[in-house]
């Protein structure tokens, strides 16, 4: 019996059979709205990697067109010139100081006033303006307008996209990866481990997301990398519970016990049998994070506590939009809204459809 | 009183293609008669259920618009939705399976009784309490006003069942429809549960709607019963008639697929053996028990395990005693059986032969070697030798790997076979000899049914050559005619490959069938051990008697096949 | 009960351990030497080694540590680096205005967000449901940010409603006249997740055997909906309420930002801004108290919901 018989040479995966993955797939393409929301997620990913390749949006810093020149189609639509009254002046310094400050200061520490770098930064900037604007003339309308220094409200929102989708999907990947790690470890050994990590769990989730965001934000400094750090390093938690949860739970799962019979080895059994079966929560949760993570990023760069001051993320944008709107300029304000909640809905309806078509209960 | 007027139901799968569940029944419940439905999964028999209390779901569900279900001359289906509810509870009262999921948690047992009685009947509160009480005592809870300020979770399975009856006869229904009632239950509760069914029907001259899979315990106390199979009737006669001379085939496969106590053929029948055209008749019986000259491969000696569970960082530790003192010997070829209800200890001794769960004293001796003392790296030949097949078939195979890796793993994980390509070459073949073919090497788990799944799980433990196999509750998830073929496989590779059994099972009818020696579990503690026929003939032990006497018997001279 | 809350908050000290270790790790080792922070312009060594000397920073670190730790049991966390207040009594004056804005705005918002998510799961499957789901969906992706830019701008600038901004010292004015508009644009910008959650919660109950027993009882659907599915539904509802009370806390940081509001929220903000870390670190501490008794609140509630949880 156990001797093997001549049987015709036999191929493992046959493709007209289906693969759990491959179902959800394919349920997922059977989901109208989620498949657009795929679509969509898929045209931004191109845009922002268009950004970061340098293909689009390179010169997004330049001073292309007027101060405040109007979207094309609202040319003459637009505010001429916007009357302030005191109270309206008096709100929009208030909220600029509180919002916009640390512009330059958080990093150092420095009010702008007594920061020696920043006159002279100042004075490079309106040279390098003045010696551009002498060989182009500047435009008097851009397809979606133009802010205060006169840069394309078009270019600045591809490079703003490309920054806030990078700092969402990099820390929401760090964030993972430390969350996954440290739950499955939690999860499947328990004992004196799942302890120990369960205390830095609650040490963590004792302080409010934000709160830490902005603890972490005090002592390091701005940038890209800086705010990706801070986002995994604070956001870890929401995956840890649930992959410890998960490998708590599947490991005394009977196709768990099997492979143990079997002679599978912990990490076998760890990362061949369970990580597999958990793996449509860790692509939920990514998703989740991800949307979370760009919103978080906008409130930090709105704070001044975000991206550089030479880097431009939708968050940095929405700070200039206050003291815009009180003037009338609404186009970057409207521009980023539109952006952002186009890239948050898709990210969300498609984080529903890919629970619904991954769930492994539904066959 | 009911009559059911071809009715038909269909559901909206996935895809949107319609499937039908109820293929156009006809039926009558007379009023003060007990009328059971008798099917396996998928037969339709809940759905029916459903269906007269139009309570299946809004979406997806479409019942024909020629179906009538009368009750006392009005058509249910198309009464208005006051109308059901004046109906519902009051003279169509429901027990379901589950106890534990269909009481509310956050309310008292008493309130929930009192809600049903104050909705229905003009009766003010203390009145309805005071009736609330009497109808738990009726259902023979003991301290039945304590009871009244319980939770359901402070209940066992079977009070919670009683509660659940308590509340259905609260308005004195005209019809009560059970659906599986007993299911969920330990056998020796089930037996209780059902006597109390069967007093208060009498009592009442209630017409009950009993729905079961399992046709000996109809026969108990049904006045007729309807046999369904896939959404159509097969069978419908009175409850004499079905056991002394069924007419349909499927009906007397029912009756003869599932292991009895009084017979033990070589193999059971299977639904097959009746469509033939020869009819059936019965292989010689099979001998079983211990002989003097086996040779003893696994000796377990005062086994004992403890479960430690700890509350917080502080909490206190408690301490369960889940198996004490077991001691039992397995000869090469032959099978153990051990029977036991929830909680006695039977699974976790099982997973700790396996090693999968920690002992806390005693010796488990396989092939002279203490099993429970081997360092790791010993402990891995001597695993592949004894192997598990788990209850669940929907669990115990991972549902991202295909058959082929399912297979293949363990044979890569011991170092059987030279490459790839012959262990799948194996892997076919051991496909074939648990009656797959090597087709399905390709698919995936979810592509099978529950008894095919049992199969690949059992193919996936003789890829090791075991020498002991352990199938924990391995059919009890099974319909009783796929649990014939399953069992019929297992004694078919046992003569074959001269494999031992632990056979552990709740089912004493099913152990009895496959078992030489039978080992009875309470508590923990092995309360009785000795050879198969000898301890069902003459139990000892009054938990045994006490299990025996709780198996239905079905009917006293009911159809059985010609021997050969 | 009582042994459980003894337990519970002696359950609280090694987590507050926890959140101390981290903030000092955060604040002396990964934020670097503060002194030169302080020092502003006058970078003259002995004005240096003075500050650090007056910060116990010229200690080791065992016992910088250990001076913290001593700080936060008696909550006396020194003065402020900027204005040089004691920190306690700037935080306490903002604790009144935080917890007012907060308070309001998760009454109001809990309340509304129950009410419609039970009347749209109740509803699960209509028009009005997918109305409202897609609704949320779609409020839900627009960043809080622009509700405030936005409902600042036109209810209060163009419209003149409600006042721009500003707090007063008496209650009464701030309630009526300074609350509304931080209030209302609170809500809405919690309003849309709420509802989501609260519907999945309502529906995942209702697929529940009990539901069916509810109906088989010929209970109206409205009765099932309000006595059994939502004392049912309240239970993750509560968890999730009591959780949410310290991010609240925070959460509140840009509408206090906008309004000119004296809270919680702002003072981290300008505190993160003048890199005042005694105020960063107190409001850390305050908050992550305030996190554990919520939680251990939370389990309380649990078990006056909840029959099956035991506090033993």
């Amino acid at each position: 019996m156990s001797t093997p018989s001549s049987l015709p040479p036999l191929t493992a995966a046959n493709p007209s059979h289906n693969s759990l993955a491959r179902l959800g797939w394919r349920r997922l393409r059977r989901d109208r709205l989620g498949f657009a929301a795929l679509c969509i997620v898929g045209v931004y990913l191109l845009l922002a990697l268009g950004a970061w390749s340098g293909l689009l949006a390179r010169h997004w810093q330049d001073e292309v067109a007027k101060p405040f020149a109007p979207p094309t189609l609202f040319v003459g639509v637009g505010p001429q010139h916007v009357e302030l009254n005191a109270a309206d002046i008096d709100a929009a310094s208030q909220r600029s100081r509180a919002a916009a400050a640390g512009d330059s200061s958080a990093a150092t520490g420095l009010a702008a006033s007594e920061d020696p770098l920043a006159a002279d930064m100042a004075a490079a900037q309106q040279q390098a303006a003045q010696y551009r604007s002498a060989e182009a003339p500047k435009a008097d309308s851009l397809p979606l307008g133009a802010d205060q220094r006169g840069r394309d409200v078009l270019q600045k929102v591809l490079q703003g996209t490309a920054t806030s989708l990078l700092v969402g999907l990099s820390g929401a990947l760090l964030a993972l990866a430390i969350g996954t790690v440290l739950g499955a470890i939690s999860g499947y050994f328990g004992g004196l481990l799942d302890d120990l990590l369960l205390w830095g769990y609650s040490v963590f989730t004792s302080v409010p997301d934000m709160l830490l965001l902005l603890a972490f934000a005090a002592v390091s400094g701005r940038g890209i990398g800086t705010v990706v750090l801070v986002m995994a390093f604070t956001s870890w938690t929401g995956s840890y519970r649930l992959m410890r949860a998960e490998f708590l739970k599947h490991k005394s799962r009977e196709y768990v016990r099997a492979a143990d019979a079997i002679g599978a080895s912990h990490s076998r059994r760890m990362f061949h049998h369970i990580l597999p079966n958990v793996s449509h929560l860790l692509l939920v949760q990514f998703s989740m994070l991800t949307v979370a993570l760009i919103k978080y990023e906008a409130i930090l760069s709105f704070l001044g506590f975000g991206v550089g001051v030479t880097q431009v993320s939708l968050g940095a944008m929405l700070a200039e939009a206050p003291a815009e709107l009180l003037q009338g300029y609404w186009w970057q304000m409207l521009t980023v809204t539109v952006v952002m909640s186009l890239l948050v809905t898709a990210f969300a309806l498609l984080t529903d459809s890919l629970r619904d078509a991954l769930d492994p209960k539904v066959k | 009183m009911l009559s059911i007027r071809n009715l038909r139901v269909s559901f909206r799968d996935e895809h949107g293609h319609c499937v039908p569940a109820l293929k156009g029944i006809s039926f009558d419940i007379p009023a003060g008669r007990t009328v059971a439905l008798v099917g396996e999964s998928g037969s339709g028999k809940s759905v029916t259920a459903m269906a007269i209390t139009r309570l299946l779901p809004t979406h997806g569900c479409q019942i024909d618009a020629c179906s009538e279900i009368l009750f006392a001359g009005r058509d249910l289906l198309t009464a208005s939705r006051r109308e059901l509810r004046q109906l519902r509870g009051a003279d169509i009262a429901m027990v379901f399976q589950d106890p534990m999921t269909s009481l509310n948690p956050v309310y008292t047992v008493g309130e929930q009784i009192i809600e049903t009685l104050m909705l229905h009947t003009r009766v003010g509160r203390k009145a309805a309490h005071q009736r609330a009480v009497a109808l738990l005592k009726e259902v023979g809870l003991p301290t039945p006003d304590l009871k009244m300020t319980s939770y359901p979770h402070q209940l066992s399975g079977g009070q919670q069942q009683r509660v659940m009856i308590a509340m259905a006869i609260a308005c004195e229904p005209k019809l009560l429809i059970a659906d599986e009632p007993t299911t969920a239950l330990d056998v020796t509760i089930q037996q209780q549960i059902l006597q109390l069914l069967a007093s208060l029907q009498k009592k009442h001259g209630m017409a009950v709607l009993f729905i079961s899979h399992d046709l000996e315990l109809v026969g108990q106390f049904a006045d007729e019963v309807v046999v369904m199979h896939h959404g159509s009737i097969r069978e419908h006669a009175p409850v004499q008639q079905i056991f002394e001379a069924p007419q349909d085939v499927y009906t007397k496969a029912l009756l003869c697929c599932r292991p009895h106590l009084a017979r033990r053929p070589a193999r059971l029948p299977v639904i097959k053996d009746f469509l033939g055209e020869a009819g059936y008749s019965e292989p010689p019986q099979r001998q079983r028990g211990y002989l003097p000259d086996d040779e003893v491969i696994l000796e377990v000696q005062n086994l004992s395990v403890e479960y430690h569970s700890r509350h917080g960082w502080f909490g206190k530790q408690h301490c369960c005693q889940a198996v004490q003192q077991v001691s039992f010997q397995l000869m090469r070829g032959r099978t153990l059986g051990i029977v036991g209800e929830s909680g006695s200890g039977k699974t976790t001794l099982g997973l700790t032969l396996m090693r999968l769960q920690a002992a806390s004293a005693g010796r488990v001796l396989f092939a002279g070697h203490d099993m429970l003392a081997m360092s790791p790296r010993q402990l891995c030949d001597y695993r592949r030798r004894i192997q598990i097949v788990f209850q669940n078939p929907y669990a115990s195979l991972n549902p991202r790997f295909s058959v082929a890796q399912i297979l293949t793993e363990p044979m890569l994980l011991h170092g059987i076979g030279r490459d790839h390509a012959e262990r799948l070459q194996l892997a076919g073949n051991w496909l074939e000899r648990v009656g797959l073919s090597h087709q399905a090497l390709g698919k995936y788990p979810h592509e099978f049914s529950g008894g095919q799944r049992q199969r690949i799980a059992i193919a996936r433990c003789l890829t090791m050559h075991p020498d002991i196999l352990i199938c924990d509750e391995s059919v009890s998830a099974l319909d009783v005619s796929v649990q014939a073929q399953v069992l019929n496989l297992l004694q078919e590779l046992q003569d074959e490959l001269g494999l031992s059994y632990l056979f552990i099972s709740h089912d004493l009818a099913v152990v009895k069938h496959l078992s030489d020696q039978v080992l009875v579990m309470q508590h923990g503690r092995c309360v009785e051990q000795g050879d198969a026929d000898t301890l069902y003939a003459k139990p000892q032990h009054p938990y045994t008697r006490q299990l025996l006497a709780a198996i239905p018997q079905g009917w006293p001279h009911s159809f059985k096949p010609q021997v050969a | 009960m009582l042994a459980f809350i003894i337990r519970r908050v002696g359950q609280m000290v090694p987590t507050l351990f926890g959140v101390m270790l981290l903030l000092f790790v955060l604040f002396n080792w990964v934020g670097g030497d503060p002194s030169y922070i302080l020092a502003g312009k006058n970078l003259s060594p002995e004005a240096l080694a003075n500050i650090r000397h007056q910060l116990g920073l010229d200690l080791p670190l065992p016992q910088q540590f250990l001076l913290f730790v001593k700080q936060v049991l008696t909550l006396d966390f020194g003065v402020s680096w900027s204005t040089q207040q004691p920190v306690s009594s700037i935080l306490h004056s903002r604790i009144g205005p935080s917890l007012l804005l907060t308070g309001s705005i998760l009454l109001l918002g809990t309340v509304l967000a129950v009410v419609i998510a039970a009347l749209v799961a109740y509803l699960r499957g209509s028009l009005t449901d997918r109305l409202v789901t897609l609704i949320s969906t779609c409020a839900m992706s627009i960043s809080g940010l622009v509700y405030i830019i936005a409902g600042q701008y036109w209810l209060a600038h163009k419209a003149g409603l409600f006042p721009i901004m500003g707090w007063s010292d008496r209650v009464t004015e701030n309630l009526l006249y300074y609350l509304p508009l931080p209030l209302l644009l609170g809500v809405i910008v919690g309003l849309a997740p709420d509802i989501r959650f609260y519907r999945s919660c309502f529906v995942e109950e209702m697929s529940h055997d009990y539901v069916r027993t509810a109906r088989a009882k010929g209970l109206a659907e409205p009765v099932i909906m309000l006595k059994h599915v939502l004392r049912n539904a309240m239970i993750p509802v509560v968890t999730s309420l009591m959780m949410s009370l310290p991010y609240l806390m925070m959460g509140a940081m840009l509408l206090e930002t906008f309004f000119g509001i004296p809270g919680m929220g702002k003072e981290v903000v300008m505190a993160v801004d003048r890199s005042d870390f005694p105020v960063i670190k107190a409001i850390t501490i305050y908050i992550a108290l305030a996190t554990m008794l919520f939680n251990l609140l939370a389990d309380i509630v649990y078990k006056l919901i909840d029959p099956r949880v035991q506090l033993s």
